[in-house]
């Protein structure tokens, strides 16, 4: 292969199976020693085919199955999804209900940012910073499971309305529970802004400027670090967003050091929140009836997940299943910033820059695009196409 | 007889045998305490036992195009290499076996041979992840021997011997951690990046090149690479605390001396973060190396 005076690329792969990343995604980076020189990404590995699947399944279904597009922000997609049903049927959930879906919103990014914050930090090899966000990531875990009853898909939510309400007690105990994670927030923020050791692997690095944030389209957190005022929780509130108005936290440096500090600070306002909240509860109905059968129509929900704006398309015939449902995740928004960041920084640099943008495959896996080898235009498969594709790809393995 | 008592100094104690159960109890309490001070549970007594027992029944697996000879052969060169140190250092407090002018060279240099045998082992697959954890390891190398290699030294030069006997004589009555406090830190940091400790794992960092040179190793390599990893830990400590810390004369000493330094290295890598192979590199020949060179001026100044 190699003729005098030409050299081949020595590309890194990082993944599908790989100790940095805890889902599957496939990532090539050519490097020149230590320097990473071209990069590339290669998604689909977790596809799991839930758009299909909830065409398939009837409105109330659907709900359970779109809470499971992810692991981690769960709520927010059920959120979603309830926001955009309700609105095709023009039916509004009570004061409480939108009160209390904020509140559990909250906690869910209180519980994803602690969670981002420790596999960052596990990323650059700071082991300790993994290990103790982690612990007290338990506290909201705790929270939300007395809630809601669940640990991971909290099911808070239902077509018009919430399932779970909030008792005096249980209050209690979450205003205790946020008072002690507010003081290890405090001690974290110091650590990411003021080791030495740490901000030598987070200041300056994998810079993103305000201009290019806007051109490649990044959002939630990501695009915040790098002074971007983008939020749907206040350009377009939905739910209690508008008795509950947030304040955007932005930074202006757009590296990684921003990338936690902006994290670490919306964690403050989402404390704030929560503890408004559960002061001015409305009291009320948590739910109110909806029909079996959604009218014909369309609809577009934008709600901010932990790790940016998430977006639902929900099309109904007027039967007790959608026409269609899709959904884009902010990873697929971010991804396209990791590709142009990594090229020109340090190989060791490229699972934080990666890490940065908390990337999330499975709620990112849902198209497929074909790349047939040896040529570079790609092209859109049918379902029949694929379906037969996927047979075929199968026997001719057997052989 | 003579024979007899040297074998059995050799395979028994305190070689062979001995050097590799102390050295995997010392690498139990790094992982342990390192564990608690990190919250976690950490493993059992037994885990380092259990684990290099397993790895040593496994098959080892030789990949394609490798030269099988290095492959099999460097895990062993590097392991003899660590027990053979261990026969001129006051391993246990008891004086070393064998000594004659001079071996202080010959342990550093045998000691030495792990991340030489490493690098080579990564450079002989045709893994990526090995090729670029050799690259590392090998800079690592260029990057803390030498200093590690002064702030040795630095003893020998007061002591005016360069046997580590004489020297481990000389520093009972010389606490040398007072009159040299950079030699020291140097030192005990230089052990660090040899056994490629956090925060000078990055020949190993797993979130960006897997297990770094010996991704490819499995079995019974890999169950020597750790026993040597395992047993350079004692020695090395033994030396740091011989030299610096008032020699040792028992095994107490030896005990609360080569305790106390595990903890500062358990302290010091569950505080700081990784850092890039080329912070390494600059940490090394801008701090490291001018700390040990401003020690020596200390020292010769000090003895015209």
């Amino acid at each position: 292969m190699n003729t005098p005076g030409t050299f081949e690329r020595f590309v890194i792969p990082i993944g599908p199976q790989h100790p940095a990343l805890k889902e599957p995604g496939n990532f090539q980076f050519t490097v020149d020693g230590e320097i990473v020189t071209e990069a590339f990404v290669r998604l689909g590995y977790a596809h799991r085919g839930i758009e299909k699947a909830a065409e398939a399944r009837n409105w109330t279904q659907d709900l359970y199955l779109l809470e499971r597009v992810c692991g981690i922000c769960s709520h927010v997609h059920a959120l979603a999804y309830c926001l955009a049903v309700e609105q095709l049927a023009h039916v509004e959930a009570p004061p409480r209900a939108q009160a209390i879906r904020v509140l559990v919103a909250e906690l869910e990014r209180v519980h994803s940012h602690l969670l981002w914050m420790g596999v960052s930090g596990h990323e650059a090899g700071f082991d300790t910073l993994f290990m103790y966000s982690w612990r007290d990531r338990e506290k909201v875990m705790d929270i939300l499971e007395g809630l809601t009853g669940n640990r991971v898909n909290y099911s808070a939510n239902m077509l018009g309305g919430v399932k779970c309400d909030v008792d005096a007690a249980q209050a209690d105990a979450i205003r205790t529970g946020i008072d002690f994670l507010e003081e290890r927030t405090r001690h974290y923020l110091d650590v990411v802004s003021k080791d030495t050791m740490f901000l030598e692997r987070t200041r300056g690095i994998g810079i993103m400027t305000r201009a290019q944030a806007e051109v490649m389209g990044a959002i939630g957190p990501t695009a915040r670090a790098s002074n971007v005022s983008r939020d749907v929780r206040a350009e377009a509130p939905y739910a209690a967003y508008k008795d509950y108005p947030v304040e955007v936290v932005l930074d202006e440096r757009g590296d990684l050091e921003a990338r936690f500090v902006v994290r670490l600070k919306e964690l403050f306002e989402s404390y704030r929140l929560i503890r408004k909240i559960l002061d001015t509860l409305p009291a009320g109905e948590l739910s109110v009836r909806m029909p079996r059968r959604i009218p014909a129509g369309e609809a577009v929900q934008r709600v901010e997940a932990p790790r940016g704006e998430l977006f639902y398309f929900i099309k109904s015939g007027g039967g007790d299943k959608p026409e269609r449902v899709h959904v884009r995740t902010p990873t697929v928004c971010n991804l396209t910033s990791v590709v142009r960041l990594a090229v020109g920084s340090q190989l060791a640099d490229v699972p934080m820059i990666l890490a940065g943008i908390d990337p999330c495959f499975s709620c990112n896996d849902r198209s497929v695009e074909i790349i047939p080898q040896g040529g570079d235009a790609s092209q859109m498969m049918t379902w029949e196409q694929l379906r037969q594709h996927g047979i075929d790809f199968y026997k001719g393995l057997n052989k | 007889m003579n024979a007899f008592l040297a074998l059995v100094n050799l395979m028994i104690f305190p070689g062979g045998l001995f050097l590799l159960a102390g050295g995997l109890a010392y690498e139990w309490g790094d992982r342990k305490l390192l564990a608690v001070l990190q919250n976690r549970a950490g493993p059992r007594w037994f885990q380092p036992f259990a684990d290099t027992l397993k790895l040593l029944i496994k098959e080892e697996i030789i990949p394609d195009k490798v030269n099988a000879v290095l492959f099999t052969g460097l895990p062993i060169v590097a392991l003899a290499g660590g027990l053979t140190a261990a026969l001129y250092v006051p391993v246990a407090g008891l004086a070393p076996i064998f000594s004659f002018p001079g071996d202080l060279i010959v342990t550093l240099y045998l000691l030495s041979l792990l991340s030489l045998c490493i690098g080579l082992a990564g450079a002989n697959t045709l893994d990526r992840f090995s090729l670029i954890g050799a690259t590392r390891t090998l800079t690592q190398v260029f990057a803390y021997e030498a200093p590690f290699l002064l702030a040795m030294l630095g003893p020998a030069l007061v002591a005016k011997s360069w046997q580590i006997s004489d020297i481990a004589t000389y520093a009972h009555s010389h606490w040398l951690i007072v009159i040299q406090p950079l030699g020291f830190i140097v030192a005990l940091i230089g052990l660090m990046g040899k056994l490629e400790m956090p925060p000078f794992d990055a020949p190993e960092a797993h979130t960006e090149i897997a297990a770094g040179a010996l991704t490819e190793y499995s079995g019974r390599g890999l169950a020597l690479f750790h026993l040597t990893r395992a047993v350079e830990l004692v020695v090395g400590l033994s030396l740091v605390a011989a030299f610096y810390l008032g020699g040792l004369a028992n095994p107490l000493e030896f005990l609360l001396k080569t305790l106390a330094l595990l903890f500062v290295l358990i302290g010091l890598q569950s505080l700081l973060t990784r850092l890039r192979i080329d912070q390494t590199v600059g940490l090394w020949w801008r701090y490291g190396t001018l700390l040990v060179l401003i020690q020596w001026l200390v020292i010769i100044l000090v003895m015209r």
